[in-house]
């Protein structure tokens, strides 16, 4: 092969490289998200401050899941913790938002199958201590934690088990 | 022995971030030594953390005031610990204010629920658990704000932040 054969051999691979490298999707291509019920998160919510939200685990602004509540991290910057000031709706708007934007097209999936195999969301691992989590198992199948939470992921939140789940230690 | 300083330095020096905490904690207050009385209302684990084993380990360590607008230390006042395996243990605070649980008496499971801080007959709570870091001032640092309750104090309501 000649050196001049040889270049445009390579000239021919690289623009081909870059051409399928810059290939985007197609404009009217769409990612139609299915995301859990908002409605009946706000018990969910009050369950994952208690459990999840503390100023040393998760009510922390440096993690991914990042919670606000009463007793730990406030999203306003006018309230404290633990001062009996209530968790507040926009506190709960941003958990929801925490929960949901960990792996979207993962929780659109399982939302999507009714809940199904939840152990496909990396949020759901940790809690249950199936994937390394610095806070350890904080979920036992079957437990009102559970139930709180993949009743939600099923369509609507068990409110009466995550109210039960505020009683855990 | 030459070996185990150089080994000991290392593992101090190693975490960029812990060393910069530590940094920014400032010197010992004049005339109080390295001891149980010393930096009342800072973050007792991030030095006590058994790294080289001097300082020694703590596993839980904390400052108790007498309120929310003094740093008047709560002297004699007994915080009362749950594991979460439901163990409990106390631990007295000192002229300082300061109170320090070691590993080897007590290596908490977490999270850890302070049950009580009693004194004089008035006794106090804590809304949250502990969920893992055994430093007070981890959490509760000055002055109050949207990350932080401010300092552990005994108040009127019986609820302590």
């Amino acid at each position: 092969m000649t050196n001049s054969r040889l270049v445009s051999h390579l000239l021919a691979a690289t623009i081909g490289a870059v051409a399928f490298a810059c290939s985007v999707p197609a404009s009217d291509a769409r990612f139609d998200e299915q995301t859990p019920d908002s409605g009946s998160f706000p018990p969910v919510a009050a369950m994952l401050v208690q459990a999840c939200g503390t100023l040393d685990c998760h009510g922390t602004v440096g993690r991914n899941l990042r919670l606000y509540g009463d007793t730990g991290l406030r999203y306003s910057a006018t309230d404290v913790p633990s001062t009996l000031v209530p968790t507040t709706p926009d506190e709960v708007a941003q958990d929801y938002e925490s929960v949901v934007g960990l792996e979207p097209e993962i929780t659109s999936e399982v939302v999507a199958s009714g809940g199904a195999n939840p152990e496909r969301l990396t949020l759901y691992r940790k809690a249950l201590g199936l994937e390394s989590h610095k806070g350890g198992a904080v979920v036992v199948h079957g437990d009102p934690r559970d139930v709180c939470i993949t009743t939600w992921l099923q369509g609507h939140a068990d409110a009466s088990a995550c109210t039960a789940a505020l009683t855990l230690p | 022995m030459l070996v185990g300083l150089t080994a000991a330095s290392a593992v101090g020096s190693c975490d960029p971030v812990r060393d910069d905490a530590v940094s920014a904690l400032g010197g010992e207050a004049p005339g109080v030594k390295p001891g149980p009385l010393h930096r009342p209302g800072q973050p007792c684990l991030l030095c006590h953390d058994g790294a080289t084993g001097d300082p020694a380990a703590l596993s839980i360590a904390g400052t108790v005031y007498a309120g929310g607008n003094t740093l008047a230390p709560a002297v004699g006042a007994t915080v009362t610990l749950q594991s979460a395996d439901g163990t409990r243990t106390t631990a007295t605070t000192n002229a300082a204010g300061n109170f320090y649980l070691t590993p080897d008496t007590y290596a908490p499971k977490y999270p850890v629920h302070v049950i009580s801080i009693v004194q004089g007959g008035a006794s106090v709570t804590m809304h949250s658990h502990i969920g893992g870091n055994g430093s007070c001032a981890g959490c509760h640092t000055d002055p109050p704000g949207p990350a932080s309750p401010g300092h552990v104090y005994f108040s009127n309501s019986g609820v302590s932040p």
